[in-house]
């Protein structure tokens, strides 16, 4: 009987420790899927954000009249981050600037790689390694005509129940020549999270 | 009889194994942090940083006071320019303290920490970071950005540091209420435990509340002035004026806003509250379109003190209303504070002197008076615990489970002296006008000479910052 007893709790307490261990496992997901792991700025507020920016400026009537006939060329300033989060707006501009891009109605300049492009130029010019005619000229770049800016602005609130966070994206088209700006939107995101009531 | 006894102490070492495995290294509950920070701070007060962080305690992520072991690490990391590393732990204590924000109302493990505290010490609990701390990690963190010349990072962090002020002037009422009500329900009086227990008065000065931190304030005002929104500038100024209403730095950074940006209102009421030679020195210069830059010299001075322990005999009315004394252990502060003379230099005939901006000792006391009577009504919780604990194993263990019992009380009563314990005493500001150009200009720190370099643009801010301890100086100029 005693043995009993103890074989019964060995086994028990084996299947214990067995169910606390388990395997990490790896596995693909949906980039697309919505991801809500925490409060703070995530993949889909991001996917958002660019989205519903990108529709509005493609559809907006003004933008329409301006493509019309030309393929503007926008150079991309940066975003301000004004939240309380390191967020990395680089990245939202790069999203936005990159479905501005396929809908084939816009051309972009890179300011960020100005100095690589320069590099190159001056290794084709001078470096007496390139066919001089086949060098590409310096001082043949095409300038930007428009300005794409904006801001990504929150309010944090949080007392003992939840928290609240709301993000408002702002984003603008400026005519650098007249100094217009030809168009505006905004977009706002609010999360919530309540707390739990019980956790270890 | 001796079974009896057996399982009590088995009981006692298996709640404290327990506590072990959740928070708490048994060491932590035996010795004092003010004891293992002290070779830290010796290392510290040498300008040693190096040898500093070696000594720093390791700790496990489980443990309660890992997250103050980063802060001490970081704070040094600081100290010897490891930006990058002091940001990496920084910002791993702000997710720990984001965690316990948003974690559960009831937490399990919290629970646990605290029957383990009942029967041994506060030190089994977890460390919970007080406001005034927050401030100076944020405070600190936009610093490392800074360095890494991210503005934008530091204001970052600029504006989770002015989240944490205001959510501590929220918090703080109530929960201050809600102790001193509690403590009394416990039987002990706020009138005995004030008498008893070390005035911190003196230590504390003239600070209002544990958590204002009007240095975070003007760091605030001088980086949102360098992103050229001036605006969010004078309202962090004048909250640092609200704080510190006779700095000199303050007033003419405030008069000098409130110029720029017509507050018509403000400028009178100014006008009245503050020196001729503050409000006329200004306009004079609001006249002449400047072509100066300026100097913002920050000061950190000495170090602040570590928490101390003090036993103090209280009488507790119990529940048949007769009263007994017990001895507790308690946190104390050292009753006084150091006097800094601060940074004063001559410049083109002109002495210029530096004026305190905040006094971390006085925040760190205030917060710890304000904390007290938690502190008091855990204690006496404990007592009676342990007390039932040694009646009860010297009822089942005679002599030997007396004593035993007896000795373990003794050797498991200590305070809880934890504290972020390698922050400056007391920080000093200093605002000057320059022409552009690279100035070479010698500065007195609290009796020491030292020589400093640094450029100043058009138009900009050059922020210097400038650590005395003891005799070390040390200064770091970044452009703004």
């Amino acid at each position: 009987m005693k043995k009993l007893i103890m074989i019964t709790s060995v086994a028990l307490t084996l299947t214990l420790i067995g169910g606390c261990t388990n395997k990490s496992v790896v596995r693909y997901g949906d980039a697309t899927a919505v991801e809500t792991t925490d409060i703070s700025f995530g993949s889909t507020d991001l996917q958002k954000v660019a989205g519903q920016m990108t529709d509005s400026l493609l559809l907006s009537p003004v933008v329409g009249t301006l493509t019309a006939n030309s393929r503007p060329i926008i150079f991309v300033e940066s975003i301000k981050n004004k939240t309380s989060e390191h967020i990395d707006t680089e990245s939202i501009t790069d999203s936005i600037a990159t479905k501005l891009l396929r809908s084939g109605k816009f051309r972009f300049v890179d300011m960020d790689r100005v100095a690589a492009a320069r590099k190159q130029l001056e290794f084709q010019q001078n470096s007496g390694m390139v066919d001089t005619n086949k060098a590409m000229q310096l001082g043949k770049q095409v300038g930007a005509q428009y300005m794409l800016y904006g801001n990504l602005a929150s309010i944090v609130k949080s007392n003992k129940d939840k928290s609240d966070v709301y993000y408002k994206f702002t984003l603008r088209l400026m005519d650098l020549e007249s100094g217009l700006v030809e168009w505006a939107d905004e977009t706002e995101i609010r999360k919530t999270k309540e707390k739990e009531f019980v956790s270890w | 009889m001796l079974n009896t006894f057996l399982k009590t102490s088995l009981y006692i070492l298996l709640s404290l194994g327990l506590s072990g495995c959740a928070t708490t290294s048994f060491s932590d509950l035996f010795s004092n942090y003010n004891q293992q920070m002290q070779e830290v701070k010796s290392a510290q007060q040498r300008g040693d940083f190096s040898q500093a962080l070696t000594l720093v305690p390791e700790r496990s992520e489980s443990n309660g006071t890992y997250n103050l072991s980063l802060l001490e690490k970081a704070r040094l990391e600081f100290l010897a320019s490891q930006h990058q590393q002091s940001q990496q732990d920084f910002a791993q204590v702000y997710r720990h303290v984001q965690q316990a924000e948003q974690a559960a109302k009831i937490q399990l493990s919290r629970g646990l920490e605290n029957i383990a505290a009942v029967i041994s010490n506060d030190n089994a609990t977890r460390y919970d970071i007080p406001y005034y701390e927050q401030s100076m990690l944020h405070s600190y963190q936009a610093l490392n950005y800074l360095s890494q010349r991210d503005l934008s990072g530091a204001l970052v962090e600029i504006r989770r540091a002015n989240l944490v002020q205001n959510k501590a002037l929220r918090a703080n009422q109530k929960a201050l209420y809600d102790s001193q009500q509690k403590m009394a329900q416990k039987g002990v009086s706020a009138a005995i435990l004030a008498s008893k227990y070390p005035s911190m008065n003196t230590a504390i000065g003239e600070v209002k509340n544990g958590f204002q931190n009007a240095y975070t304030f003007y760091l605030s005002g001088v980086l949102y002035e360098a992103a050229g929104q001036a605006n969010d500038a004078y309202i962090d100024y004048k909250k640092a004026l609200e704080i510190y209403p006779d700095n000199v730095t303050v007033q003419q950074d405030v008069w000098r806003l409130a110029n720029s940006l017509s507050m018509d209102n403000d400028i009178e009421l100014f006008k009245k509250r503050f020196a001729d030679n503050i409000t006329q020195g200004m306009s004079q210069t609001d006249h002449q379109p400047s072509s100066s830059g300026q100097l913002v010299v920050l000061v950190e001075q000495g170090i602040i003190n570590s928490k101390q322990e003090v036993s103090i005999h209280l009488p507790i009315f119990t529940r048949h209303n007769d009263v007994r004394f017990y001895s507790l252990a308690l946190p104390r502060y050292k009753n006084r504070l150091r006097h800094y003379s601060g940074l004063s230099l001559s410049y083109q005939g002109k002495r210029y002197q530096s004026q305190e901006i905040v006094r971390l000792q006085s925040l760190a006391a205030k917060q710890l008076q304000d904390e007290m009577p938690a502190i008091v009504t855990r204690q006496v919780v404990r007592l009676i615990a342990k007390e039932k604990i040694r009646q009860q194993m010297s009822r089942k263990g005679g002599d030997i489970g007396n004593i035993l019992a007896a000795i373990y009380n003794i050797a498991s009563e200590k305070a809880d002296t934890r504290s972020w314990s390698t922050l400056p005493d007391s920080i000093h500001i200093l605002r000057m006008d320059f022409a552009p150009g690279t100035h070479e200009v010698e500065m007195n720190i609290n009796g020491n000479k030292r020589t400093v370099t640094f450029e100043i643009n058009e138009g900009r801010q050059t922020l210097i910052t400038l650590t005395a301890i003891g005799s070390y100086t040390h200064y770091q100029s970044i452009n703004l």
